[in-house]
């Protein structure tokens, strides 16, 4: 039979997860339950959300803190800087509102899905993960934190406790845009997630490009991101070739195959830094 | 004396549409039983072969357990034959007897079941259930080299393996013009949002309930009757309520047998209700059809030859067969016309109606060949269909009953701006979209059957229209209210509809789109009987006529059945359908930005509930045409995307503008309400106006559904090469 646990603070999380390893964390559960399928629930849970201080977006030095209980609807709904548009579009593409209102990005980060909107956009920004565990807390980068499909780099008895986005420079802008078969409430057949950061003669200063769905782990395009650099934004999509898919390493399956999946990928990278420069104007 | 109309041809809301939204409406799973157990199916891992060994220990120790049924510890059941077998089943092969022997003839069939307390505990349960197969070969590829022709019952059922008229193969050697078009239409889904489920519940004197999901409550009782041995008067079956099923709900599945066998074992009412998982393999689905049309023309578009070949798929136990060709015989006047079905038995489940079976997969061969060969003549689509229109059946020579499918042309390209579509290449430019415009006919064969409605008119003004038929959401409680309240002359809200219960007045299946042309007359003319016994005129409130006769109620009944213009005639909804798309071509994606639909379903009772049957039925099209497939992986004879994520129906965000409008139409030879039917006709044709459009837009012939992004880039590249 299951055990439904639901710790009021993030020691008693620790601690409990510390005596039972089997404990399967759950936050919105939008991943979660569907996972368990058909079958009934035999994993015990150990509930975060109510966990105080867990839910929320607060600025904190350099960076901008999104608890591990921050749901979707709280990021589209919060008051937030430009650059963080391309995640709020990522969010209004994580399921429905319903999902949205109940989902977590951190969630949607170590659930770990090849196909999770929400990773490439906090990919794009550099987010960091921030762990708890018995021994105190550590932050690694988001790239280095998803290891693979559905597999990340907690250790026993670790738990996300937010993510960390650093901050950008006021003239910042990113897009994001999703392909699937369907216009709305569909698994991405890719999608991509852009921010340029702009110069004071208006040139790309930097540039981060994240692409999903098209390898186990959503990859950013390093090679195209140093070559955005001092390109005006309204000519970044022509900097784009068709040789920065070479990094993705898509598969074929029930909703499309490689080649597709890669020719689209550029496509929407194009469009993404259109979008951004659009923005920027 | 024709009676006062006020409510027939209203658009009067839903009479259903309260309870609901308010969640009062129960539907089959809903019903709170006393004592109440759940089922839970372990389903089959292998297309093909034996079971060697079942191990149950673990399931049947399991909390809750009640019983584990496998095929070694169920009853053997008698199975009796129909005859006939009802039009829903198919006409040769032999139903699944489920749980009765040791054979899996196709992944996802039921070789065990477990009853428990809960349902999550059934689950749980069914989950340990070990199964050991021994694999034989299946047929999981579809393959028409191992084709066959259909049997003979199957063929003197309206699905005749090989037909001709004229000189088909000479005619079209001899054509000015000719297209030769291949084309594949994937295994479709119902996908209603119910999911199927029965509650069965047996009690001390044997006698047996059903609350089930059906569109046929009358058929679930004869045939659980032939299952199990039983005199029918000792079955009941209850459906008031039925959400969605596009003809799921027209057989009577296994599932149901499961439940009875069920809660025979265990001595208490049992509910089995299927998860969406389980709704792709223990129910129907359309089934993989693959076509080729040949057809001739004279340079004025005249057609010369129909050469329509089809292969669809069916199950190794069960020859389903459909009417997929009948478009090519009867949609337009040509004299030369061959048609040849096949059927391909596979190790999948058996397919089954739905919505428009046969039709809607013909119409979409048919009518994308048509635009091929309007293309090839250089003709305006339209003009070609305006070319041939069949004054007669041409299949028979009757004429038809009404037939306005001119008008439906005529003022559906008005309506669309036909004669104003894009037509060059600039105009057809929108950004980075490329604008495209198509069109269809719509064809969907009109019938009805034998039926019985009862009134019961109560002194205090309130009537009670009673019948076995069903509402699977077309509106029959409404449309029936709307007869009834006419025909009694009382306001609407006085009358009430029962349906979907084997204890009412006998009923056929509420599918094939004859529910109002059969049910109506019958209610029309139960009320007409207890005018007639009451002594009252012709028209006006009836109460006061049983008021004088000094009665607290009265009843009569009504029956309706196809009289000779059924020999003498024939009857069909037509339609026109023109679609606006927006492609994309670099990623490939097809926009459906405007659909407009005309159609002649003879008189339209409800004008609100019919247009929303028509719009309903234009988004199923966006799907065909678009997204809805399920994919079926040859190597392990499985569905893929056996769930709501990846089998795609579309959403609201893949909808554009909808208009439909019905033209003048009133069919009084067909029956003497003079409706000829509509729920199928509303498919019929938007998935090939959809194609044609995307030509239009691209220059790409798409010639398999759903045409998805990626085919559309894949059709780009090949022909760049």
């Amino acid at each position: 039979m299951s055990r439904y646990l639901r710790p009021g603070s993030i020691d008693e999380a620790v601690g409990l997860l510390s005596t039972d390893a089997a404990l399967r964390i759950v936050a919105g559960g939008t991943d979660v339950y569907p996972s368990l399928g058909e079958a009934a629930a035999r994993a015990a849970f150990l509930d975060i959300v109510r966990i105080p201080g867990l839910r929320g977006i607060t600025r904190e030095n350099e960076a901008w803190r999104i608890g591990a209980a921050t749901t979707w609807s709280d990021v589209v709904r919060a008051p937030l800087p430009a650059f963080f548009d391309g995640l709020k579009l990522a969010g209004r593409e994580v399921g429905a509102i319903q999902i949205q209102n109940a989902g977590t990005l951190a969630g949607n980060v170590v659930n770990a899905s090849p196909a999770a909107d929400g990773t490439v956009a906090l990919m794009a920004l550099d987010a960091r993960v921030e762990i708890a565990g018995s021994d105190g807390r550590r932050v690694m980068p988001l790239g280095d934190f998803v290891t693979g499909v559905r597999s990340v780099a907690l250790k026993p008895g670790e738990i996300v406790t937010a993510l960390l986005v650093p901050d950008r420079p006021a003239k910042s802008r990113s897009s994001f845009l999703k392909l699937g078969a369907r216009r709305y409430l569909v698994i991405s057949i890719a999608m991509v997630s852009a921010v340029v950061d702009l110069d004071d003669a208006g040139m790309i200063a930097e540039a981060g490009i994240a692409v999903g769905a098209c390898s186990p782990v959503a990859r950013r395009l390093p090679a195209l991101e140093a070559r955005l650099v001092g390109v005006p934004p309204a000519q970044a999509a022509d900097v784009v070739l068709a040789s920065d898919a070479d990094v993705l390493s898509p598969i074929d399956d029930v909703r499309a195959r490689a080649g597709y999946r890669r020719d689209a990928a550029i496509t929407l990278v194009r469009r993404t830094l259109a979008a951004c420069a659009e923005a920027a104007r | 004396m024709t009676p006062a109309t006020t409510f027939v041809g209203s658009p009067v809301s839903r009479v259903d549409g309260p309870a609901k939204v308010t969640g009062a409406a129960v539907y089959a799973a809903d019903f709170d039983i006393p004592h109440l157990a759940h089922a839970s199916i372990v389903q089959a891992r292998v297309p093909a072969g034996r079971i060697a060994a079942i191990d149950t220990r673990a399931a049947e120790a399991a909390p809750g357990v009640l019983a584990v049924m496998t095929h070694e510890t169920t009853r053997r059941l008698p199975w009796h034959p129909r005859d006939p077998r009802p039009g829903v089943d198919p006409k040769a092969g032999e139903r699944l007897h489920v749980l009765q022997d040791d054979v899996v003839r196709y992944d996802g069939q039921p070789v065990a079941l477990v009853v428990a307390q809960s349902e999550e505990q059934a689950r749980a349960a069914a989950d340990l259930v070990r199964v050991d197969y021994a694999p034989t070969a299946a047929r999981t590829r579809f393959d028409v080299a191992y084709a066959r022709a259909p049997s003979e019952a199957t063929a003197k059922a309206g699905r005749p393996g090989d037909t001709s008229r004229g000189d088909p193969e000479g005619a079209f050697a001899q054509a000015p013009v000719r297209v030769d078009v291949p084309f594949v239409q994937p295994r479709e889904q119902h996908a209603a949002i119910e999911p199927h489920a029965t509650i069965a519940a047996w009690d001390e004197d044997g006698r047996l309930t059903l609350w089930d999901k059906s569109q046929w409550v009358d058929n679930v009782r004869t045939e659980i009757a032939h299952v199990f041995g039983l005199a029918e008067d000792r079955i009941r079956v209850i459906s008031p309520f039925v959400g969605g099923a596009f003809g799921s709900g027209l057989r009577t599945w296994p599932h149901v047998t499961l439940a009875a066998l069920a809660a025979e074992r265990v001595g208490r009412p049992v509910r089995l209700a299927l998860t969406r998982r389980q709704l792709f393999t223990n129910t129907g689905f359309r089934p993989h059809t693959e076509s080729r049309v040949r057809l001739g023309a004279f340079p004025d578009g005249r057609l010369t030859a129909i050469l329509h070949e089809a292969t669809g798929q069916t199950s190794t136990y069960e020859e389903y067969a459909e009417t997929t060709l009948t478009p090519a015989r009867q949609l337009y006047a040509c004299p030369n016309v061959a048609t040849r079905y096949r059927l391909l038995d596979m190790n999948v489940n058996t397919p089954s109606p739905m919505r428009g079976p046969g039709a809607a997969t013909g119409e979409l061969f048919l009518e994308t060949a048509m635009d091929e060969l309007a293309h090839a003549l250089g003709m305006n689509p339209l003009e070609l269909r305006r070319a041939n229109l069949a004054k007669t059946d041409p299949d028979s020579g009757k004429p038809w009953s009404s037939n306005a499918l001119a008008a439906c042309w005529d003022q559906a390209a008005a309506r669309f701006g036909w004669a104003d579509r894009p037509r060059t290449d600039e105009a057809r430019r929108a950004g980075r979209e490329r604008i495209g415009s198509g069109m269809a006919s719509a064809f969907y064969p009109a019938h009805r059957a034998k039926a019985r409605a009862r009134v019961t008119l109560y002194a205090n003004g309130g009537a009670m229209i009673q019948a076995a038929t069903s509402d699977m959401g077309p509106g029959t409680y409404t449309a029936l209210s709307q007869v009834a309240a006419d025909a009694l002359g009382l306001p609407l809200e006085q009358v009430r509809v029962e349906i979907g219960d084997s204890a009412l007045p006998p009923a056929p299946a509420h599918g094939g789109s004859i529910t109002m042309a059969t049910l109506g007359n019958a209610v029309a003319n139960a009320c007409a009987a207890l005018r007639e016994t009451l002594g009252a005129d012709g028209e006006g409130d009836l109460t006061p006529a049983l008021r004088r006769s000094g009665r607290d109620s009265a009843a009569a009944e009504g029956a309706s059945s196809p009289g000779k213009e059924a020999q003498e005639y024939e009857s069909a909804a037509f339609g026109a359908v023109f679609a606006e798309v927006r492609v994309d071509p670099e990623l490939g994606t097809v926009r459906v930005a405007r659909l407009v639909g005309g159609y002649d379903v003879g008189r339209v009772v409800n004008p609100k509930l019919a247009r929303s049957q028509c719009i309903g039925g234009m988004v199923q099209g966006i799907g065909m045409a678009l997204s809805e497939e399920a994919v079926f992986d040859r190597h392990c004879g499985r569905v893929m995307n056996a769930n709501l994520s990846d089998y795609l129906v579309p959403v609201c965000a893949d909808v554009g503008a909808l208009e439909a409008f019905f033209v003048e139409s009133d069919d009084r030879v067909f029956n003497p309400l003079g409706v000829k039917g509509l729920a199928e006709i509303a498919l019929c044709g938007v998935a090939a106006a959809i194609v044609n459009a995307v030509y239009d837009a691209t220059g790409l012939r798409m010639r398999e559904v759903p045409v998805t992004p990626e085919r559309i880039v894949t059709a780009q590249a090949a022909r760049g090469r």
